[in-house]
């Protein structure tokens, strides 16, 4: 029997869970989130979607993403993040920079750039990286590149909190007399397929770090997410959707 | 002298008498001396633990090992980490004589480093056999393990002096 690829199990999973989104105004966000492997008390796989939908306008800027999941997942106790990266450095020359280890997720993002009166689409690629720590709290580095038609790249930084994250997005300039970048759509999956190295022996072997430990029990409705996004006019939407307890779909 | 205190009540044949009869028992370590006897004992503690990892639970993990020092024993901990600097932790010792339970708060640092290290304290909540009437608190230092063979598992210490 083949084994599935951790990504594509995880873009099934996503099709098939449900997300809901409420809109404050002409703009509404929906949301997905999905484990792989789906198993409790295993290290697993979480990934997520986000898309952010304007009525026949063109969508708002984002200024912030206030991010909720379940405090008892093992974020911190997970494998993930045993190195930091400088983040002048990763502004400057992107995530190849970074230490592998430093490492945590991947994904994408869609942005759309007004040109004219044209709307351009360009896709990003996204990391998710451990930043250094002056405070104790675990540091997250969000860096999205784009190459063309735009090419620019923006660092966003964020705390890992107890069940929240929060993430401030600044502007994002595009070209020349041209309005900042929207984003309208992202899919980022922490753990998954990432290379880490230790020394053995005076050697740095390679390893594959373990992902995010899912609690030993289910809560009542499934593991439950949420965010919410606030523009730059000052409107908010808000996305939230649940993953459902394994073997009880 | 600390017998002669809490026998002070009675006079000094049948104080002679209880504080012959309670060193019997606990000589014998068949018993558990009652409260004050008990009481003035101080089990003073400097044990460090090579702790393995054994399940997770989400964000809390559960370790076991052998406990060194003063106080020898199998060493069980539940160790708790979502991200905050602050770490929490529950554990027991059980070694000969009896078991000792307490809880413990830290502050972890250097969190992106493969073995971040933290400090606190520790409070003991209860205890069983000898330990029965253990109360106290200490200081508590530690290690987590992020990778290598020994992963996710703990190197912790414990310091502090406790009367039981």
């Amino acid at each position: 029997m083949s084994r599935a690829h951790p990504i594509a199990v995880t873009l099934a999973l996503c099709a098939c869970l449900s997300g809901a989104g409420t809109a404050l105004g002409a703009t509404t966000a929906t949301m997905t989130a999905a484990f792989a492997p789906d198993r409790l008390g295993a290290a697993t796989t979480v990934s997520f979607n986000f898309q952010i939908s304007a009525d026949g306008h063109a969508p708002d800027l984002l200024r912030s993403i206030d991010f909720r999941y379940p405090a008892n997942l093992g974020f911190a106790t997970s494998g993930l993040g045993v190195a930091s990266c400088a983040p002048a450095a990763l502004e400057a020359r992107g995530p190849s920079v970074c230490p592998p280890d430093s490492r945590m997720g991947s994904g994408s993002a869609l942005v759309q750039i007004p040109i004219g009166s044209e709307v351009v689409r360009e896709t990003t690629k996204v990391a998710l990286l451990a930043g250094p720590s002056q405070n104790g709290y675990f540091n997250l580095l969000l860096s999205a590149t784009g190459e063309s038609p735009v090419a620019a790249r923006v660092v966003l930084f964020t705390q890992l909190s107890p069940g929240r994250l929060e993430i401030p997005v600044p502007p994002i300039p595009s070209l020349p007399e041209a309005p900042y970048v929207a984003v309208v759509r992202m899919h980022l999956t922490i753990g998954g397929q990432l290379t880490y190295y230790e020394p053995v022996h005076g050697k740095n072997v390679a390893y594959h770090p373990e992902g995010i430990g899912l609690p030993r029990s289910c809560p009542r409705g499934g593991f439950q997410f949420s965010a919410s996004f606030g523009f730059l006019d000052g409107g908010h939407a808000e996305a939230r959707t649940a993953v459902a307890c394994p073997g009880r779909r | 002298m600390r017998l002669d205190r809490w026998a002070g009540g009675l006079d000094k044949a049948a104080g002679r008498t209880a504080a012959l009869a309670v060193l019997a028992i606990a000589a014998a370590g068949i018993g558990i001396p009652p409260s004050r006897a008990a009481a003035a004992r101080v089990l003073d503690v400097r044990d460090e633990g090579h702790l393995r990892f054994i399940v997770s639970d989400g964000s809390e993990l559960l370790d076991e090992g052998p406990a060194q020092g003063t106080f020898t024993g199998k060493l069980r901990v539940h160790f708790v980490y979502n991200g905050e600097p602050a770490v929490s932790a529950r554990f027991t010792i059980s070694g000969h004589g009896g078991s000792i339970s307490g809880k413990a708060k830290g502050t972890l640092s250097n969190p992106t480093s493969p073995d971040p290290s933290f400090r606190g304290v520790l409070t003991i909540t209860g205890g069983t056999g000898r330990y029965a009437h253990i109360h106290g608190g200490g200081e508590l230092f530690g290690v987590f393990i992020r990778r290598g063979p020994n992963k996710y598992g703990l190197t912790v210490q414990a310091i502090g002096k406790f009367p039981y």
